[in-house]
């Protein structure tokens, strides 16, 4: 008998129960405390294995991004980048006494900061001796900026060093709502290759090459963060991106705003340093190389050398412009306000437009259809990869992300950017970015977009664009009985 | 009063002369394609046990999102590694939807009628073996097809994804293969794996409704079948009349899916940016065929264990089940009204509106038989000399928790309070207090109750009362606290319902019953440790060590090829415990098959039990 | 051991009914009271047969616990009760039962009958006609109000106002609103308000009801409609009359934007 007592039964018994249980409070890290990983593109994976992975201690294009950026638990918050980290920055007010243990110091910041009950507070070194070392803050005395620390520091601090308390917030909160509501879609690096997205059409967007498709920003510009909160409000009509309100509060689309900001600009950091590298140093071209007699030794000692001389003019150049553009995205200047309020909406401006649509100049009817139905004879081509110079599996026009660009059916009525005037008149103005709908900023006026828009806007209703009158009549559909 | 000579003659006499012209046949033939019903019900039994562990996995699954949304899933997580362990949306659609399948069609429909239908039907009406036994065999092996196509939806679609409408199928998210995006391939599967098992049970249906009609032994009156071969032929009927109707909508969806008809489906809807639909049809349609047989579905999968624990609970307390004609008339009536409920599923639905008038009374008065038999069981518990073992404590759990469960269908049953209840967690609860609360733990009962018969040896009884303990407690502590969250409002299928603030308070609630039902899912392990250690080192037993009266006790444990060494006779009900006749043998039990006892003798000879 | 098991029985539906006592004070129970009459009167329904069905259960878990506690209790050597059963019982649970059932059967026939049959809608929604067209779609609810001053049509027309996840209703007044599905079933339901109907595809399903009290109430989505079907929500919006009025014509405005603003605000 395998359990000969009553006893040993109770024990064996027992101990299941407690098993269960236990394992139930295992799990309460959730919900940030999955323990994801951010993937590296492809084309990093297409490199030779010491460009990726670098040269003894230089640093390959991976261990560069990661420094950077980090990973999911543990972000980085590289500070040049044009993101709001979340926290208060300051300053050590006073060098303190390095003869004794440094438990207090004097701080004065930038903005104000309160403690919250028994939670200790979180303060990073930024710059000076002590960075990037992280203390915590058991009691704040925000008149004279007393702050007691709960341990003493290990390096001395001296006053000027910068310093940021509860640093990293928003981007940690946003990085949970992101991976509780985004993730399974946009995948956990903002790939666009998360577990649901292969299904759908389209596809969800792929923030690494920092191209968004709806944008209020000219046509250089990148996204700007009202943009994106456009994008959380609405969400995109026609496909499966839907909108987060009222499921997210204000200050939860502004965290999950800055995370995809973040991701956007980690991908577009690691798709230009490998372009830097990427002539030179990629498996194809390592191939080619030895082909016409390189060794793989001197390859490689060619790349030591650009790692040490040329990899910092690199980076600072590549840094620099991603800063700049991602910055700028949300100035004024960016943004794109016509030069004339909209053209009243008539059967004389529809014409206009329909004759616009029809020109050779815009040919708007290559890609949409005579009929605006987006079946123009473009969709039926098959066109070639630009980067790999392969033709494509299928016919019709494809983005910048590889996939197949569906020119828009505008007998439907649905607009993926929104539906107001400005709307359409932005994507006719800059293009639309990533996609085969180019800019037409050069060769219309500004009146000439608004005679289109009013065309655009009247074609769901018009079984012959730009000549029918206004109203539909009112079809009966099926109701439910009774 | 009762003919002895039965309609056809039975032919056991004839196959003892035969015994000794019987070819040997080989270990294949005898073990694995065998056409004896001991082997078929004992095939099916340990087929559904291990399938239910799958299904039992897949709800844990579920249970583990519910308590820790979004959390590292332990095992399944595994697949997701780049959002380490997190699983996606469709993947928990996939993991409830799987689980119904699975439990319904793989465990509660095969174990009742094909393992212990099976098992006792030739057994308990005296008959040798089934009416059409090459038949019966068919109607095993279907079962592995029909598993083999639930398999493959499960990876069909991709690792991630699987069937994803729910085990109910409505189209359009059923029908159209865009609309669940990964469930391509693996809804169609699904829907194979639907129409083989339907194929295995109507040849099981069609099997035991002949054979309870034409191989009773003589003198087995239709009014002396003990109440489980009731519950099996009633059930059979149920399965002859309602699958067909369910195999026809599963081949209309079949054609919707993969040859461009266009049942289920209106015209002019655009899904996933495909094609507009060709249309013509309505996706009610659908939810009218399936819950036609869905509903006689969910007693199929009651009536038999109703009938079994009547069986026990008689053999357990030596008393007459109390009300054996009502009983049986109650189970006709569930059965009978069972065919015309079939809307209250689709009160919601945009159906008709006096047609949720209509399934409103019938509904309500299906409830009335299922009371009656309630009270019926207290009756045959009142007054008894009651055993408590495990077969004892699984029958009551069975009434218990049958009480629960027909309570909160009264409150589905009204249609304004089912516009709040309706695919909340409140059915969820109702459901389950049926099929598990009661089904299953009828099913334990009688595993534990005809196992010495299967095997001629006793489960540890011990093992048993602790498992039957701890899944009674682990049940309640999931399920119960489900009617609350029904009340609060918690929508069935959510794979993150705390998303909503008026659900958000409902999390440490969720994690108790997550709790509760890791340990209800380990202490399942008790009983097949139990069940297979006992196979083997069990205490070995004689024919009848219950003490009870049915005619399977007359034939010896195992019963051999033939199942009976003495061609069996009987001469009374099968309840007749504790009855004047039992006592002048000395005994509180009389088997069926024992001949007329003359009990003037004890009055002759005075009482020989002492009061 | 026998008592012990007797006493389980006894114990267990101790909990449970402990348990739904405790529930409402931990917020396990409705999500608040009913904020529609119709709601009320579903509330009341539920709370009666709340009341029956607590009736039954103690009566016969009691039932139960008393005849294990006496089936354990019994002398060895006295033998069990040879009874068949009871004609008389069985009648009177024959047809107790009955008219319990059939009395609540009978009791709600119209609170049914006002909720879904058109006929039996308030006047007022039947001279209103639908106020807007709630499309739910694979993950959201799309709503379509007419232009100011025109009548809801099932066609899109241009002046038609759209919004996202977002009803605004006004209070005190029955509001009737067209039901529809741009592609699978999915179902409206609104738990304040005890409001649910399942949008079909290829109908048109005229749904009402009447919030007397302003707020935000949910609405979630209550038919499985794929993989996003617990992320579908919205909020349905209660105000007065003039600010639904308000509110739609800063819809109009916004949806007839064309970026030239005198102040330079986005």
């Amino acid at each position: 008998m395998l359990v000969k007592t009553n006893r040993q039964l109770s024990i064996l018994t027992i101990g299941v129960t407690l098993v269960s249980l236990a394992g139930c409070s295992g799990g309460s890290d959730y919900p940030d405390g999955y323990k994801s990983r951010f993937v590296y593109s492809d084309r990093t994976d297409s490199l030779m294995g010491e460009a990726q992975n670098g040269i003894g201690d230089l640093p390959g294009v991976k261990k560069l991004v990661d420094d950077r950026f980090g990973d999911p638990q543990k972000l980085n918050a590289w500070l040049k980048l044009p993101i709001d980290f979340g926290g208060v920055t300051g300053e050590l007010a006073e060098t303190p006494d390095a003869s004794v243990a440094v438990e207090e110091l004097t701080l004065s910041f930038d903005g104000e900061v309160t403690k919250d009950g028994d939670k200790p507070l979180l303060l990073q070194f930024v710059t000076g001796k002590a960075a990037p070392s992280i203390v915590f803050v058991s009691n704040w005395l925000a008149e004279g900026g007393k702050a007691s620390l709960t341990a003493a520091m290990d390096v001395p601090p001296a006053a000027g060093d910068q310093v940021v308390v509860n640093g990293g917030g928003v981007l940690a909160h946003g990085r949970g709502l992101y991976m509780r509501h985004c993730s399974h879609c946009h995948g956990t690096s903002g790939d666009g290759k998360g577990p649901t997205a292969e299904y759908l059409v389209p596809r969800p967007r792929d923030y690494r090459h920092g191209v968004f498709k709806f944008t209020s920003t000219d046509a250089q510009s990148k996204v700007s963060r009202d943009d994106l909160y456009r994008i959380l409000r609405n969400g995109v009509p026609g496909t499966y991106m839907p909108s987060f309100v009222p499921m997210l509060q204000e200050d939860e689309l502004v965290a999950v705003i800055e995370y995809v900001r973040f991701l956007a600009m980690r991908g577009e950091f690691e798709r230009k340093l490998v372009n830097e590298l990427a002539s030179d140093y990629s498996e194809a071209a390592l191939q080619s190389r030895k082909e016409s007699g390189e060794s793989r030794k001197d390859i490689v000692e060619e790349l030591k050398e650009f790692l040490t001389d040329d990899m910092q003019d690199s980076l600072a150049f590549v840094s620099d412009d991603l800063a700049e553009s991602w910055d700028t995205a949300n100035s004024e200047d960016a943004l794109i306000v016509p030069d004339c309020s909209r053209i009243e909406d008539s059967i004389a401006s529809r014409r206009i437009g329909r004759e616009l649509y029809l020109s050779k100049t815009l040919n708007c009817a290559d890609c949409h259809g005579i009929s605006a139905k987006g079946n123009g004879p473009q969709t039926t081509i098959y066109e070639k990869n630009p980067i790999t110079s392969e033709l494509y599996p299928d016919p019709g026009l494809h983005d910048v992300w590889d996939n197949v660009n569906q020119p828009r059916n505008l007998t439907q009525g649905i607009y993926r950017g929104g539906r107001r005037p400005v709307d359409l008149f932005r994507r006719i103005h800059a293009g639309i970015k990533g996609s085969r709908m180019p800019s037409f900023k050069k060769v219309l006026k500004h009146e000439e977009i608004w005679h289109i828009v009013n065309y655009v806007l009247s074609v769901p209703f018009n079984a012959e664009p730009g000549h029918a009158p206004v109203a539909v009549p009112d079809e009966p559909a099926a109701t439910a009985a009774l | 009063m009762a003919t002895v000579t039965p309609a056809i003659e039975s032919h056991s006499d004839n196959h003892a002369h035969e015994h000794d012209q019987h070819h040997e046949i080989g270990f294949i033939w005898k073990y694995v394609f065998s056409t004896d019903h001991k082997v078929i019900g004992i095939q099916f039994l340990v087929t559904t046990l291990l399938m239910l562990m799958v299904g039992g996995a897949l709800a844990l699954g579920v249970r583990w999102q519910l308590a820790f949304p979004w959390g590292n899933m332990p095992i399944l997580g595994k697949i997701f590694t780049g959002e380490g362990g997190q699983i996606s949306p469709e993947f928990y659609t996939m993991l409830f939807t799987m689980h119904a399948s699975v439990m319904i069609f793989l465990v509660i429909i095969p174990v009742l009628a094909g393992a212990f239908g099976n098992f006792l039907i030739p057994l308990q009406i005296g008959a040798d073996d089934m009416a059409f036994p090459i038949l019966n065999m068919l109607s095993y092996w279907f079962m592995w097809p029909a598993m083999a196509c639930f398999g493959i939806s499960f990876i069909a679609g991709g690792a991630t994804a699987g069937p994803a409408a729910g085990w109910t199928s409505y189209p359009l998210l059923s029908a159209l293969v865009n609309a669940a995006p990964g469930s391509g391939a693996a809804q169609t599967w699904w829907l194979f794996g639907l129409t083989t098992v339907g194929v295995s049970s109507m040849m099981g249906s069609v099997n035991y409704m002949t054979t309870i009609i034409n191989m009773r032994a003589p003198g087995m009156t239709m009014f002396r079948m003990p109440l489980t071969i009731w519950s099996m032929f009633i059930t059979a009927i149920l399965q002859a009349f309602a699958l067909p109707v369910l195999t026809a909508a599963g081949f209309m969806l079949l054609t919707d899916r993969l040859m461009g008809t266009c049942f289920f489906i209106p015209a002019g809807i655009i899904v996933n940016n495909a094609e507009p639909t060709v249309g013509g049809g309505q996706p009610l349609l659908w939810q009218h065929l399936f819950w036609f047989y869905s509903h006689p579905a969910v007693y199929i999968m009651l009536l038999p264990a109703m009938g079994m624990v009547s069986d026990m609970l008689a053999c357990m307390c030596r008393k007459p089940v109390f009300g054996y004609k009502p009983m049986v008339y109650s189970m006709s009536a569930i059965a009978g009204l069972g065919f015309i409920v079939w809307g209250h599923h689709m009160f919601t639905s945009g159906m008709n509106p006096a047609l949720g008038m209509t399934f409103m009374t019938s509904t309500m008065m299906i409830a009335l038989p299922s009371a009656i038999k309630t009270f019926n069981w207290i009756g045959t518990i009142w007054g008894g000399q009651v055993r408590f073992n495990t077969v004892m404590l699984n029958c009551t759990g069975f009434v218990a928790m049958f009480i629960v469960g027909g309570l909160s269908g009264i409150f589905m049953a009204a249609v304004p309070v089912d516009i709040y209840f309706h695919d909340t967690y409140f059915i969820v609860a109702h459901f389950h207090y049926i099929l598990f609360g009661s089904t299953l733990f009828g099913v334990f009962a009688a595993i534990h109750f005809w196992f010495p018969k299967m095997f001629g040896r006793l489960m540890n009884d011990t093992v048993g009362k602790w498992h039957f303990a701890l899944t009674f407690i682990g049940f309640n502590g999931t399920f119960f606290p489900m009617h609350l969250l029904g009340i609060a409002g918690m929508p069935r299928r959510y794979a993150d319902p705390y998303l909503h603030p008026y659900l958000e308070h409902l999390l440490p609630m969720n994690q108790f019953m997550t709790c509760a039902a890791i340990l209800m899912g380990f202490a399942q392990f008790l009983l097949l440790g139990n069940f297979a250690y006992s196979i083997f080192m069990g205490k070995k037993v004689g024919r009848n060590p219950w003490g009870a009266n049915g005619l399977e006790w007359s034939a010896p444990s195992p019963p051999g090829h033939g199942n009976f060494d003495v061609p069996p006779v009987c001469y009374r009900g099968p309840y007749e415990y504790s009855s004047p006749e039992a006592k002048a043998l000395g005994q509180d039990f009389i088997l069926q098959t024992e001949p007329p006892v003359d009990i003037s003798k004890i009055a002759e000879n005075g009482d020989r039990n002492v009061h | 051991m026998k008592k012990f098991w007797a006493l389980f029985f006894f114990f267990w539906p101790a909990v449970a009914i402990w348990c739904c006592l405790i529930a409402p004070a931990n917020g396990w129970w409705f999500p608040g009271k009913a904020m529609s009459p119709l709601g009320e009167r579903i509330d009341g329904l539920f709370y009666l047969i709340l009341g029956i069905v607590i009736v039954v259960f103690i009566g016969t878990q009691f039932a139960i616990g008393y005849v294990l506690w006496k089936g354990a209790t019994k002398p060895e050597d006295e033998s069990a009760t040879f009874s068949h059963g009871s004609h008389s019982l069985e009648l009177i649970w024959t047809i107790v039962p009955s008219f319990v059932l059939v009395f609540i059967a009978l009791y709600q026939m119209d609170v049914w009958a006002e909720f879904r049959v058109q006929s039996y809608y308030p006047e007022q929604t039947q001279e209103d006609g639908p106020k807007m067209e709630v499309t739910a779609r694979q993950f959201e609810w799309r709503i379509r109000y007419p232009s100011a001053g025109e009548q809801l049509k099932n066609q899109p027309q241009p002046g038609d106002l759209y919004a996202v996840n977002e009803i605004h209703v006004p209070t005190g007044r029955p509001v009737k609103f067209n039901l529809r599905t741009d592609d699978v079933q999915h179902a409206f339901f609104a738990p304040q308000l005890r409001v649910k109907q399942d949008a079909v595809a290829g109908l048109i399903i005229p749904v009402w009801f009447e919030i007397p009290v302003a707020g935000e109430y949910d609405l979630v989505c209550a038919e499985l409609c794929g993989w996003g079907h617990y992320k579908m929500r919205a909020t349905i919006v209660a105000e007065p009359q003039a600010q639904v009025d308000e509110y739609l014509a800063r819809l109009q405005g916004e949806q007839n934007f064309d970026g030239v603003v005198e102040d330079a605000d986005k």
